[in-house]
This record gives C-alpha cells, sequence and structure tokens, in this order.
C-alpha cells in the first residue's frame, strides 16, 4: 500500500461553483500557474448546472462556495463517505452551518475568501492528498472487515483439518496458510472455498459479506 | 524633458555571514542604477540602501520601514527566509519586491518580481549533468533553512528518477563553520560528488577543509569527489582560498567569463565603478537586470504604483549580461540561460554546458516534475547539527 502525495497538477482542471465577483481571478490565475485550468458552470435557479457523475476524479476538482445554499449536490460514496472527486470548500461567511455543509459535501480543504494567491497551492495540496489518502484508508477498512467476517471461517477450516486430518491446530493453520498462499488467495477466501468443497451441501452462514445483503435482499438458501 | 523622480529601496545584508554575494548583488544594483541615471531615460531613480545585517526581525523592520515612507519598489533579498519574511510588508502595503537571486521556487507572490532562477533553470540542468557525467551516488550539505531543505528535495527526486541515490542529507546552521564531523563522513561514506547548498562563510569553510581532509588522505578530491552547488559565485572563491578554489561544479544562469559585448561591457563598467570589488557574480547580474527592468517598467507605467508596474513588465525584454532575458507574463519569473560551470585557479568558471537558448520559468516544476512525490526513499543518514 503506498502512500504517494500528488505534488504536480497539471492537467487537472478545476470546477468553480460559485456567484463570479471578480474575486475569483486570484484564485484562477494562481491555478493557471500550477497548471490548472478553471470552468465556471453556469448556475440556473439557484442550482449548478454541472453532471457530478460525469467528473473524473484523476483530474477533476471541485470548489464549492459555501455562500451557495444547495448550488450543488453530491452523492457521497455509502462506505468512504468521499464525494466522487476531491472538493475544496470556499469560505466567505465562516459561520458553522456553512462549514457543516460544505463538509457534508466531502469538502477535505477550505480556502478563504477573497481568495489569496499565496494559499491556493496548501489548499489544492491537501484538498486533494486528503481526498486520496482518505479513499486509500477506506479501501484498507473495506478489506480489513471482508478479512474480518471471513475469520469464522478460518477458524471452521482449522477444526475441520485437526478433525479429518488428525492435525493439531498449528499444523493445521500451516497448512491452510501454505496452501492459500499458493492460490495466490488470502487465507479467509482460501478457507471459504476450502470449506465449500469439503462440506456438503455448502454452508453460506459463515460469510455474511455485505454484497449478499446490499439493498437489503436476502439470498434465500 | 522632466524626468520623474523614484526612490527605491534596496535592502541587502552587507554584513552577516553571507555579505561576500550581498556586496555583489548590490554593486549590480547601483551599477544599474548609475546607467539608468545616465542615460536621456524619463526617470530618475534614487536608491535608498538599507542593511538588514543577516538577521530576519531586521528585514521585516526595515521593510516596513522604506515602505512606510512612500516607497513601493524595492530590490532585495538574497536569502529565501528573508524574502519570505518581508512578502507579508509588501502585501500590506502593495508594494513591489524585485528579487534577484536564485531560489527554490514553489511562490509566486504577486508582489514579487522573480529575476533569479527557478529550480527548472538552476537544479534540473546541475541533476543531469552530474548524472550522466559523474555519478549516482550523492552526499548532500546545506545551510539549515528552506533553501537547502527544499532544493534538496527536489534535487533529490530528480536524481531518484535518474535511477540515482542520496547516501545522506547533512545540514549546518547559518553562519556554523565547524564542518570536520560531515567531512569525516562525505570521505567515510565516498559518493560520486557532493550537493552542496551551504551558504557563506558556512560553504567557504567546507571547501577548504573538505579539499584538506581529501589531500591528506590522497584523494584528489576535484575529481573523485568533486561538490556542486547552485550557489557557489565568482566573489566567494577567493573566500575559499588559493589553495581550494578549483575544480567546483556550479550551474548558473550567468557566469563572469561568458564572451558576449553585453557581458564585456558590464564587466567592465562594474570593474569601474567598484574597483575594491567583490567582483560580479550571478546574483549581481539578476539585480543589475532588475533595476534595468524596473526602470524600464516606471518609465512606461508613469507611476511607482504596484498593480501597474508589475503590468508594464510582463513580457519585457532586456540584452543582459547573460543574454536575452524575458518577464514571463504568468509567473512573473524570468526566462534565463542555464549553464554548468567549472571554477578555476583564476577565480572564473570553464563553462561546461550551456542551454541554447533562454528557458521558461517553471516555479512549481509543473512542466518538469512528476505527477506523484517519488516514493519516500529517504536518504540513508540525515542528521541537523545546531
Amino acid at each position: 500500500m503506498s502512500s504517494r502525495l500528488l505534488q504536480n497538477f497539471k492537467g487537472g482542471r478545476a470546477i468553480v461553483i460559485t456567484r463570479r465577483g471578480g474575486w475569483e481571478s486570484a484564485l484562477e490565475t494562481t491555478l493557471a500557474k500550477l497548471g490548472v485550468s478553471t470552468e465556471y458552470p453556469e448556475i440556473v435557479d439557484g442550482r449548478a448546472q454541472i453532471d457530478i457523475a460525469s467528473l473524473q476524479a484523476d483530474r477533476d476538482i471541485l470548489f464549492v462556495d459555501g455562500d451557495l445554499e444547495g448550488a450543488v449536490v453530491i452523492e457521497l460514496n455509502p462506505t468512504s463517505h468521499l464525494p466522487p472527486v476531491p472538493v475544496i470548500g470556499l469560505v466567505g461567511v465562516e459561520a458553522p452551518s456553512r462549514l457543516k455543509a460544505l463538509v457534508n459535501l466531502g469538502a477535505t480543504s477550505f480556502l478563504r475568501k477573497p481568495v489569496h494567491g499565496g494559499a491556493v497551492y496548501t489548499s489544492l495540496f491537501m484538498g486533494i492528498n486528503q481526498f486520496l489518502l482518505r479513499a486509500e484508508m477506506s479501501d484498507r477498512l473495506q478489506d480489513l472487515e471482508e478479512r474480518r467476517r471471513g475469520r469464522r471461517a478460518v477458524i471452521r477450516a482449522v477444526i475441520l483439518l485437526m478433525q479429518q486430518g488428525g492435525l493439531d491446530e498449528e499444523s493445521a493453520y500451516s497448512q491452510l496458510r501454505r496452501e492459500s498462499m499458493r492460490a495466490r488467495q488470502n487465507m479467509e477466501l482460501y478457507c471459504e472455498e476450502f470449506l465449500s468443497k469439503r462440506v456438503k451441501p455448502p454452508d453460506t452462514t459463515g460469510r455474511t459479506t455485505g454484497i449478499m445483503l446490499q439493498g437489503g435482499n436476502k439470498r434465500a438458501i | 524633458m522632466t524626468r520623474k523622480h523614484y526612490r527605491i529601496g534596496v535592502m541587502f545584508s552587507t554584513t552577516g555571514s553571507y555579505s561576500v554575494v550581498a556586496r555583489s548583488i548590490l554593486n549590480g544594483a547601483l551599477l544599474a542604477f548609475q546607467e539608468v541615471n545616465a542615460c536621456s531615460s524619463d526617470v530618475e531613480l534614487e536608491p535608498v540602501v538599507v542593511n538588514p545585517s543577516g538577521e530576519l526581525p531586521r528585514y521585516r523592520s526595515l521593510s516596513l520601514e522604506l515602505l512606510g515612507s512612500g516607497i513601493r519598489q524595492v530590490v532585495g533579498c538574497y536569502t529565501s527566509s528573508s524574502r519570505k519574511e518581508v512578502i507579508p510588508c509588501f502585501e500590506k502595503f502593495d508594494g513591489l519586491l524585485w528579487y534577484p537571486s536564485h531560489y527554490e521556487g514553489f511562490e509566486s507572490s504577486d508582489n514579487v518580481i522573480y529575476t533569479g532562477a527557478a529550480p527548472n533553470q538552476h537544479v534540473l540542468p546541475l541533476v543531469d549533468y552530474l548524472a550522466s557525467r559523474v555519478g549516482l551516488r550523492a552526499f548532500c550539505v546545506g545551510s539549515n533553512y528552506i533553501w537547502a531543505w527544499e532544493n534538496n528535495r527536489i534535487f533529490r527526486e530528480a536524481l531518484i528518477a535518474h535511477g540515482g541515490t542520496v547516501l545522506a542529507e547533512r545540514y549546518l546552521s547559518v553562519g556554523d563553520i565547524e564542518v570536520d564531523q560531515v567531512i569525516e563522513a562525505i570521505i567515510d561514506q565516498r559518493p560520486d560528488f557532493v550537493f552542496n547548498n551551504l551558504i557563506g562563510t558556512s560553504a567557504y569553510a567546507f571547501f577548504r577543509a573538505f579539499r584538506a581532509a581529501c589531500r591528506a588522505r590522497g584523494i584528489d578530491q576535484a575529481a573523485e569527489i568533486p561538490v556542486a552547488s547552485c550557489t557557489l559565485s565568482e566573489p566567494e572563491l577567493p573566500e575559499i582560498g588559493l589553495d581550494a578554489v578549483d575544480g567546483h561544479l556550479s550551474s548558473s544562469v550567468y557566469f563572469s567569463s561568458l564572451n558576449s559585448p553585453e557581458n564585456a561591457a558590464f564587466i567592465e563598467a562594474y570593474a569601474q565603478s567598484f574597483p575594491d570589488g567583490p567582483v560580479s557574480s550571478a546574483d549581481a547580474e539578476s539585480s543589475y537586470i532588475a533595476v534595468k527592468l524596473l526602470a524600464a517598467a516606471l518609465s512606461q507605467a508613469g507611476t511607482d504604483d504596484a498593480r501597474k508596474v508589475r503590468a508594464a513588465v510582463a513580457d519585457r525584454r532586456l540584452r543582459a549580461p547573460q543574454g536575452e532575458v524575458r518577464i514571463d507574463r504568468q509567473t512573473f519569473h524570468a526566462w534565463l540561460t542555464p549553464r554548468i560551470g567549472r571554477s578555476a585557479a583564476n577565480g572564473q568558471f570553464e563553462v561546461l554546458l550551456e542551454s541554447r537558448e533562454p528557458i521558461a520559468p517553471d516555479p512549481y516544476l509543473v512542466q518538469s516534475s512528476p505527477r506523484f512525490a517519488s516514493a519516500m526513499r529517504s536518504p540513508l543518514l540525515k542528521v541537523v547539527q545546531s
């Protein structure tokens, strides 16, 4: 797992959701120095005309003006609570409600209005790298959660091997570990498959993954 | 013709640990003031010279004094720490600082015009040269402040991209001359070269002691463990001393040995004006360029208002001693011509390589660095000696 920091923003695209009033020129000229182009979606009836789903996380950065209430709706990832692209909050009125709204949009960095050119690099660096770091941590958490759920299969496989193969616990575990490595699978997944091959009919109670229960539809057995 | 009179702040530490270079920079600026005032320009510039003596708090108080007296344009600073110290003052008073030194980049204040080299114009060409012609194993030394930290970081990332390694980084306080431990470590590690970011008296002490230590061990230092810098300039060579003056590599946009009519005129005028030295340098040329561009911009703008002067200097070109120089409209840094030189016993640099033409400044290394920071392969040893 690498934690490499993004330090060169060349080719990036900043989508700035704000009502243009002249103050944003400092943001735009500084972003240009950093190799980032700027676009301003139109705001019609208080809503930014932007298709969030079409944004690309490796290119786009969303700057959202906290003084515009409800100009953009962003659906956060239910697991990571992250937006689809990095969000940087533009803070005018420094009120808790405005800051909370920006946090709820998934902002990982802030920039005070009027924007001071000297603050833009720091804000961009923090916003993008915090987004990447949180996405990476979320992936790790999900992976660990999956494996935690699979530990029961490991215990059951160890017991099965001890009962059927006459092995002690240490040897049974070592054998499973060796074979999972040979199969290039993690222990938990290997043990689930090991059990499904050895125990008839297959017992699915050992693994209650999010995939099976997604949407509340329990799988019929 | 009525000439418009402007008072211009000039702020360099002509005393203190890096005073030799600073006096050379001051001379470069003063020469340009003389030439501007002697020609038939419609502006007359009155330099108001102050000396912060290398003390950071004095940079700030003197900046406030200059700006508070109504001065809007100041040519000043050599170290990055001093520049960063005074920028808030210039922003508060909306003044313009003309910064005439190479630096580590990652800055672009609207209240600064940068006439010295950006990192893509000094450290990156040096890495290319070292990696292709000297070796891949580096030992980094530097003065313990932002210049050396950042320049070493840029150097390390670029060298790693070439497949090289940084064996260690060692830092000394500015002005510290206790260099023996660092030298022992270098000789012990036997790198292909030393990358030096020490400044002023620390650098001179290091060059002298390193040459002597190598000689005592039968090592031909210049050939076997050369020292490469982005700072070393002509006025500093006599400070190192005759015994250790030759064979040092330097990456710079200007050497006084350059062969051009503009440089010949500059060298002659400089020598006539400042017979007692210190001799000219890249930073002296940079401050000379800064004042020349400032005069032209004031003339065009008709005022010393920072925003108008800034607008007037955008895209402005100058036939400088180093060749053509132009101020970049986007970054307000200068297009400059990178060169690699090697010091000789006569106190000059022999130019080993030079760019065919001026190259664009890239202060944030947008065009010349990888998207992600290199994997954190830290140096084997990183020590700060305080």
